[in-house]
């Protein structure tokens, strides 16, 4: 007696993970939330500082003092002209602003790859999809679609948030277009670090906890460079660099996952 | 040919030996009743045939292919453990997921189907974590179903389910098989797959002990006596 087996093709296997991975993403309420805070946080970020002014703190044993000055303009908070001095200082402006949310991109990447296991989903999914590249594309492709949604809805939040606060919008040293292009930095650079929460989350299995902490330090190691590759002003040459960096780096560290998932144990 | 063929099958966790050299095999459209004590490496076995973890050595063949290959894999049902699914999704949703995932083309129909065959029409709309352990287990067997599989594996799909539970779950497989799909059944109780198993193979400290059809084994055991009692205590 023979049996005949249907031929499943790359494309019909990932399109079907996909549409698993994208109907997951939109059912679930932790996108929405992060999504929500992700609006909200620039929203009490710059009126809380617009209205806290300038605050200073005097060192009671060196006598040095700290000053901790406000957002002066709504831009301040999606990034620094380059060659500016607030680049890579560590007041308020450089630390809280849109930068921040590829730390937050974790939480939700940690979450939703760790339900995989967690739930025992990836049980009945490799059971019957074996390929593990099917699911490092997929998961890496869905997560950079939440995290840029997440890095466009913090934008959005401090477009409002610099209006409630009465913050100027003039554009000092870049353009509108140089906006654009830093925006569209941000976006392509989120490939590298849903690749790399991937790859965390994959590693660490149903330890969310394990996933979070090994993110959130990559992650640091990398957030440095944030501020130098997408500043305020940049241009064509800062996307074309993270569009090609984005892409090399999601191709080699998706490597690095499916060689984890390959090799490791998967209950 | 032979639904799964599995020769010298070693597994090593660390230092300890789960399966020292298992040899297997399930003819196509048996009910194979996997019988062994709790630890003597049913669901290690279980596991590796779904691929789910990794042989230290051996050879697994599913219908004369590796199985590795994922034309035949995409064409297995399997329940290991609990049914994979997703705590606060709805049971439909959580079918619909597998569905995608597994291409069905008409995928309302075909978990409208599934539900109708475990007995379930009536609770699609439950979440999944409100859902009894019997509910659970036939849940587990839906989505194993779905995609009408050659091969179905499921890890003690009996356990913890209640007299009518388990009644209903004899008469899902004995449908299930009598429609020609081949079913590895795993349990630790005998008696509880003697009723539609075909097959047996009997497993003890990772290795093959016995294996044997249903003929084979009524007449190597034709008879016992089976006494029920309400008071224990004093019946010893």
């Amino acid at each position: 007696m023979s049996v005949t087996f249907e031929n499943n093709s790359f494309k019909k296997r990932l399109t079907s993970m996909l549409g698993v991975d994208f109907r997951r993403m939109f059912t679930s309420s932790l996108f929405y939330i992060m999504i929500g805070a992700s609006l909200v946080m620039p929203i009490l970020i710059l009126v809380m500082t617009t209205m806290m002014d300038v605050t200073v703190s005097v060192n009671p044993q060196t006598g040095a003092e700290t000053v901790m000055e406000g957002f002066k303009n709504v831009w301040q908070i999606i990034g620094a002209v380059s060659g500016g001095e607030q680049t890579m200082s560590m007041d308020i402006t450089s630390m809280c602003n849109i930068n921040m949310m590829f730390f937050i991109i974790s939480i939700f990447v940690c979450l939703f790859v760790g339900a995989d296991f967690s739930s025992g989903y990836a049980k009945n999914l490799f059971t019957v999809r074996s390929k593990k590249s099917d699911y490092v594309i997929s998961k890496s492709v869905v997560c950079f679609i939440a995290g840029a949604s997440m890095i466009v809805a913090f934008f959005i939040g401090s477009m409002i948030g610099g209006a409630i606060a009465g913050l100027p919008f003039a554009l000092e040293g870049a353009t509108a277009l140089n906006v654009v292009m830093c925006m569209l930095s941000k976006i392509l650079l989120v490939g590298i670090f849903s690749s790399i929460y991937v790859l965390a989350s994959v590693f660490a299995k149903q330890k969310l906890w394990l996933s979070l902490i090994m993110a959130f330090a990559i992650g640091m190691l990398m957030f440095m460079m944030i501020p130098i590759i997408t500043p305020l002003n940049s241009t064509i040459v800062n996307v074309i660099l993270c569009l090609v960096g984005s892409a090399l780096f999601s191709i080699g560290i998706g490597f690095g996952s499916k060689a984890i998932l390959e090799k490791s144990s998967l209950v | 040919m032979n639904a799964i063929e599995i020769r010298n099958l070693c597994k090593n966790f660390g230092e300890k030996q789960a399966l020292a050299g298992l040899n297997m095999t399930v003819p196509m459209g048996s009910i194979y009743g996997f019988i062994g004590e709790n630890g003597s490496g049913k669901s290690t076995t279980e596991k590796i045939i779904c691929g789910l973890i990794h042989p230290t050595s051996g050879s697994i063949k599913l219908y004369d292919r590796d199985y590795t290959d994922s034309d035949v894999r995409a064409s297995m049902g399997v329940l290991i453990e609990a049914p994979g699914c997703f705590p606060n999704l709805t049971v439909w949703n959580n079918l619909m997921i597998q569905a995608t995932n597994l291409s069905i083309v008409n995928k309302e129909d075909a978990v409208r189907k599934v539900l109708t065959m475990v007995r379930m029409e009536g609770s699609a709309g439950n979440k999944y974590k409100n859902c009894s352990l019997g509910m659970k287990q036939r849940i587990g067997i839906a989505m194993a179903l779905l995609g009408n599989p050659k091969l179905l594996v499921l890890d003690e799909p009996i356990n913890g389910l209640d007299a009518d539970g388990m009644r209903i779950m004899r008469e899902i497989l004995t449908d299930l098989a009598s429609s020609g799909v081949t079913i590895l059944v795993s349990s630790h109780i005998l008696g509880e797959l003697e009723k539609i198993a075909t097959h047996y193979g009997i497993i003890r400290g990772g290795k093959m002990i016995v294996e044997m059809t249903s003929e084979e084994l009524e007449n190597t055991c034709p008879t016992f006596v089976a006494i029920q009692t309400k008071d224990m205590k004093n019946a010893k």
